[in-house]
């Protein structure tokens, strides 16, 4: 890429914006991206209305049981009543009268009504899961498919961090919410209101007075929580600045020492750590107090029922089994208050991770827009440029009338110093973005008339980015060419010296190179990508010659190889060698991401220019190489 | 985990803690027992005035329990966070003063990992440990105990549940820890795929392998998202079951507490309130079999936390250093063989040669030659095994450490800038340079341009590891930085190789030309021949060992190493 594209370039996974804990986003469109979310699930409707049923069925089961329990202790509240009546006037007797058979049956109802709550919630989650599973899956593999539908300037436009941190971070932030929100909403609405109105059918006095508390925790949940929040972003962003300083100055631990500033940087490392101190134990006190705080108010809930319960038993207007069961309908009461609130936060950041992840799937995809030009049958050229104008989107054109014949076999060299663009002409030959004017002729045929893929299988390209994917040797080889038979990789391997190497592994050809790719080196792997292109086997070919960091051997099988690849193809060949350059039947010259001269070394030497500038500079001082 | 707390930590603190959380799970535990008054005292008998007075009691202790709690969370976030910012201060201060071999030892992204997770994980512990997992045993023993006074015959229930309670939590763990472990791993497939979609799409395209992507994709897709329906299947079992537990254990404190009634053996209240026990019995285990789940991967980090505070630092500074003439030194190595930590064959071997001020020294060789091995000798990253590295006749192991990173201008392979201005940077190794001074280095460094390009100039925001900049530009900002310093040897480990031929060859001839560095020793570490020709000095390594020493001219004539690196790099022909 030309530098001044570089700023925009910047790699890493799971750094850019994704939810972070305790901040939540708001998203632009909530109801739309909602309702674009849920669409994902529409094939799946039955099952989520079967779960919400199930959700509903096992939550009211779940409440109705303390008042069927209470029954048990009024029973036994009556009988011990009696007894000690009895007992009063005098009568003896081994045991209380209570009613055993009344309570087995209560007990009995009670069993079946916890075991079909258990069974109902069971199912639920069982199927949701599936449910979730299945729609993630689904948005994870529409996801991918964009990837391979947007042209390349998205991938040039967005850093790998972003668009990895909205496939791996708002994903699962997705899967999650879809696994367990949903149901707990469903869940804590009916249990609010299914407890209420347990409440209410038990006493309605009763109920007022343990709702007495409710601004309470109103209070708790719309202040402190969102106070916890603020201290949670706050601190997110001291860790953020704290961990920036840990990496930037570990990484240049050497710069570091030997520019004798480890007191200034441990001086500077000591006040970001403090402030992240003062805005984390902040937060988590914050945080902390919030549970201590509705217990408490849940307990005041708790006395005041004790006091009133009790005296309306006593007074005998309600029943002990009653109070009993309207105690923990009181302990049950603000939980799902807060669980609610919990929720509303966290569907928020949810939706807003959809809201990116869809931002992804709403990108434009690439257009095929015909040249409107005839094919040129009499062109004899592999390739031609005809009056080509090109540029980036947003930023002025790189040339405006370019020109060039490429006839079969010819070898076309690009130069030009570091960062001059050279990956422009690998842009505009392969189509990674199209001219925008005149036409690149592939045969006589404007490439903007043939398929992408159709184009492309006339070329194949040998990068310095050593890209090889996670699998075995072969299988990148084959990468090259999938319909390639076995001979055909074997011999590909050969010829780019990887046969050799490859045979020395415990595993030969079935070694699984690794993402770092530790296990071979990397001019090893430069060999592999050669072997690649051989299989592809193509008419014409782009090339990166390497420039450093292999050791001498396999500098030698390198040069081999891709003299052997190069040897009657057509190709293009980014060049940083004297002997290539001067071989060329033309040579491009780039600087500042456009051409600025073209012809051979004879031609371009004596026009005493650009070219001529940077092949001189490379003898000053006085010593002849 | 608790060595990491020894020192760091406030034992005033975590007593105070501790103290807060007994009084709190009391008080709260003496709640039910108020209620079971209520009911036996007030209720059953009628009067009225004492539940009033028990009512009163109960509100009493909700408040001793609510305040004593918040005193424990703030005590518990202040010792577990300040606990947090003393590691993290030792781990960097000790990081930081790690020589190259403490550096490799552990690696650097790890070293990341353990100064910012792992650290943060204990503090996450160390909250949960000073709240919950010292309230769910003290909870867990009040509670019995409580129950067990209420009634000794009704405590033999806990006897049945708890068993099964630990046998089904048992299961879970056998069947569900190791598909989570697997999730881990399927969820890195994922992404791994994913990412090398990102990083390799131009060639993907090129190749027209999309479809093989998508489909490899969706393999690592699929088989994770059968992974998690397992997993989270089994999981849907986990919460129902749990209820079920606490229920039955409910329903059978009612019956045979019913029939204890019967025989007059148990209050009415008493009953309720061992309801209420008997819950925070079973939720108490079930917090502290959770806890229990998290201490292992808390302890893991504790040791990788550990393994870097114990590390100690092999180069050490001399007690009584020899001053050094810093601006005029020679450099000298004296028969140098040198062995990476625990390695069997030696990187260098034999390395021997001495230069003085003015002159310029270059190495070359292939990759894995030990060039850069060599120049980190110079400012001892590390120290040699036999023969000695001398500046200006003096040992460098005999010189402070401080005077000896002065005298040694260093440019690593890999550039690294600091967030910041270019002026921040380019100041790192000379606070007291004027602007001059820098535009001077830049102008050496083929840096002028773009800085100058830009309207801010000096005062360029440089992003996180100058990642606003390209290799090369980055490359010769590092270069600048290290020509603002004044010393008496300027290393360039292989820094030019990320600049194209013209800028390489511009910024040799602007080094020789410059006052201040044509009068001290340069050291060029390089992999092209055009880069090295023109040295005073060039040292040929191969495989370690110093194969030719000498000019270009020599070493073309007589070197065979030399010949060959020649040869690979230049066809027959080209010498002109």
């Amino acid at each position: 890429m030309a530098e001044s594209k570089q700023p925009q370039q910047r790699m890493g996974g799971g750094h850019g914006p994704g939810p972070r804990m305790g901040l939540v986003e708001k998203p632009k469109n909530f109801w739309g991206t909602t309702m674009r979310l849920l669409g994902y699930m529409k094939s799946r409707l039955v099952g989520i209305v079967l779960v919400l049923l199930l959700a509903i069925a096992a939550t009211i089961f779940q409440i109705r049981t303390p008042k069927v329990l209470g029954q048990v202790t009024t029973e036994i509240f009556k009988g011990y009543m009696k007894g000690v009546a009895q007992q009063k006037a005098g009568i003896q007797m081994a045991e209380f009268p209570i009613d055993f058979d009344k309570i087995k049956g209560i007990i009995i109802t009670v069993i079946f009504m916890y075991l079909a709550s258990a069974v109902f919630s069971f199912l639920q989650q069982y199927i949701m899961t599936r449910i979730s599973q299945r729609t993630v899956y689904d948005l994870r593999r529409e996801l991918k498919y964009k990837m391979k539908t947007v042209p390349i300037n998205y991938y040039d436009t967005h850093s790998n961090g972003d668009v990895m941190s909205r496939a791996v971070n708002d994903m699962d932030n997705i899967a999650s919410t879809l696994q367990q929100s949903l149901t707990q909403m469903v869940t804590s609405a009916v249990t609010l209101i299914g407890t209420l109105w347990m409440m209410i059918s038990i006493s309605g006095k009763m109920t007022l007075i343990a709702l007495v508390t409710i601004p309470l925790s109103l209070v708790v949940v719309g202040i402190v929580a969102p106070k916890s929040q603020k201290f949670f972003a706050s601190q997110q962003k001291a860790l953020g600045l704290l961990n920036n300083q840990v990496e930037e100055n570990y990484a240049g631990q050497v710069i570091v020492k030997s520019f004798n500033r480890e007191e200034t940087v441990m001086q500077n490392f000591e006040v970001e750590n403090q402030k992240f101190y003062n805005a984390a134990w902040k937060a988590q006190f914050v945080s902390g107090i919030i549970m201590p705080l509705m217990t408490f108010i849940n307990n005041i809930s708790y006395v005041f029922v004790a006091i009133f319960g009790g005296l309306a038993v006593s007074n005998g207007t309600v029943s002990l089994g009653d109070v009993q069961a309207f105690l923990q309908y009181t302990q049950q009461f603000s939980q799902p208050i807060s669980q609610l609130a919990n929720l509303a936060n966290t569907i928020q950041s949810t939706i807003a991770s959809a809201e990116r992840v869809f931002e992804v799937l709403d990108e434009p995809d690439m257009t095929d827009e015909p040249s409107g030009m005839p094919a040129v049958p009499d062109d004899h050229n592999k390739l031609t440029m005809d009056h080509v104008k090109f540029g980036y989107d947003g930023s002025p054109l790189l040339m405006t009338d370019y020109n060039l014949e490429v006839k079969p076999g010819q070898m076309i060299a690009i130069v030009g110093p570091t960062g001059a663009g050279k990956t422009t002409v690998i842009n505009m030959l392969e189509r990674f973005y199209d001219v925008k004017g005149g036409a690149i002729r592939l045969d006589g045929v404007d490439t903007r008339d043939m398929s992408r893929e159709d184009l492309r299988s006339h070329f194949a390209m040998v990068l310095q980015d050593t890209w090889l994917f996670t699998g075995s040797i072969w299988d990148n080889l084959k990468y090259g060419r999938e319909d390639a038979s076995d001979e055909q990789i074997l011999e590909a391997a050969k010829a780019a010296h990887v046969d050799n190497f490859v045979r020395q592994l415990p595993k030969g050809y079935d070694t699984i190179l690794n993402e770092s790719a530790s296990n071979i080196s990397q001019g090893q792997r430069q060999l592999l990508t050669i072997a690649r292109a051989f299989v592809a086997d193509p008419e014409i070919l782009i090339l990166d010659e390497a420039t450093s960091s292999v050791d001498t051997r396999t500098e030698v099988h390198i040069q081999h190889a891709m003299s052997r690849l190069l040897k009657d193809r057509t190709s293009f060949v980014v060049a940083h060698r004297l002997s290539t350059i001067r071989d060329a039947d033309n040579i491009i010259v780039m600087n500042h991401g456009s051409i600025v001269e073209t012809g051979n070394h004879d031609q371009l030497m004596a026009q005493n220019g650009f070219y001529a500038d940077l092949y001189n500079s490379q003898f000053s001082g006085n010593v002849a190489i | 985990m608790f060595k990491l707390a020894k020192g760091r930590a406030s034992a005033w603190a975590i007593t105070g803690a501790v103290l807060f959380m007994i009084v709190q799970v009391i008080a709260s535990l003496y709640l039910p027992n108020l209620t079971a008054d209520i009911v036996n005292k007030g209720v059953a008998l009628g009067d009225t005035d004492y539940i009033w007075h028990a009512g009163f009691k109960m509100i009493g202790c909700a408040i001793i329990s609510v305040v004593a709690s918040v005193c424990n969370v703030f005590l518990a976030a202040r010792v577990s966070q300040k606990l947090g910012q003393r590691i993290r201060a030792d781990i960097y201060r000790k990081v930081i003063n790690f020589s190259h071999d403490e550096m490799d030892q552990v690696g650097t992204s790890s070293l990341i990992t353990r100064t910012t997770n792992d650290v943060t994980q204990i503090q996450n512990v160390w909250v949960m440990i000073l709240r919950m997992m010292i309230m769910a045993p003290i909870m867990l023993i009040g509670a019995s105990f409580l129950a067990y006074q209420k009634n000794h015959t009704l405590t033999m229930i806990f006897l049945i549940v708890i068993p099964i309670m630990m046998i089904f939590i048992g299961i879970m763990m056998v069947f569900a820890v190791p598909l989570f472990r697997k999730m881990q791993d399927k969820t890195d497939k994922i992404n791994l795929v994913f990412r090398e979609g990102l990083t390799g799409v131009r060639v993907i395209r090129a190749f027209r392998q999309d479809d093989f992507e998508q489909n490899r994709f969706d393999v690592a897709n699929k088989d994770y998202t059968d992974n998690a329906v397992k997993v989270f299947s089994i999981m849907a079992l986990a919460m129902p079951v749990m209820t079920l537990i606490m229920s039955g254990t409910n329903i059978g404190i009612d019956w045979w507490g019913g029939h204890l009634i019967a025989q007059q053996a148990l209050e009415t209240g008493n009953l309720i309130a061992f309801i209420t026990y008997a819950m925070q019995i079973l939720m108490s285990f079930m917090m502290l079999s959770m806890i229990l789940m998290f201490i292992p991967r808390a302890q893991a980090s504790a040791t990788r936390i550990n393994e870097v505070l114990d590390l100690t630092t092999t180069i050490k500074a001399p007690a009584t250093p020899t001053p050094l003439d810093e601006s005029h030194a020679s450099l000298q190595f004296d028969h140098v063989d040198f062995r990476y930590h625990g390695a069997e064959e030696p990187a260098l071997a034999g390395i021997d040669f001495n230069m003085q001020p003015g002159q310029t020294l270059a190495i070359i060789g292939g990759t894995g030659s030990g060039k850069s091995t060599l120049v980190n000798l110079i400012p001892r990253f590390y120290d040699v095994e036999k023969g000695a590295v001398k500046l200006d006749g003096t040992d460098v192991r005999e010189l402070d450490l401080k005077v000896l990173h002065g005298a040694v201008a260093f440019v690593p392979q890999k550039a690294n800038l600091f967030t910041g201005t270019v002026r921040d940077n380019l100041k790192y190794g000379n606070e007291d340079a004027t602007d001059d001074e820098l535009w001077h280095a830049l102008e050496i460094a083929q840096a002028k341009d773009f800085i100058e390009e830009n309207p801010e100039g000096l005062d360029y925001h440089v992003e996180q590891g100058g990642g606003n900049f390209s290799g090369g530009q980055k490359q010769r900002l590092a270069i600048a930085r290290a020509l603002v310093k004044d010393a008496s040897v300027y290393v360039f480990d292989d820094s030019f190789s990320a600049l194209d031929f013209k800028t390489d060859a511009l910024l040799r001839q602007a080094l020789k030309d410059d006052e201040k560095i044509s009068n001290r020793v340069v050291v060029i570490v390089g992999q092209r021949v055009s880069t090295v020709a023109d040295a005073d000095t060039i040292v040929v390594l191969d495989d370690g060992k110093m194969v030719g020493r000498g000019s270009h001219a020599e070493l073309k004539a007589t070197n065979t190493t030399y010949q060959e690196i020649i040869k690979s790099q230049i066809r027959e022909g080209d010498e002109d």
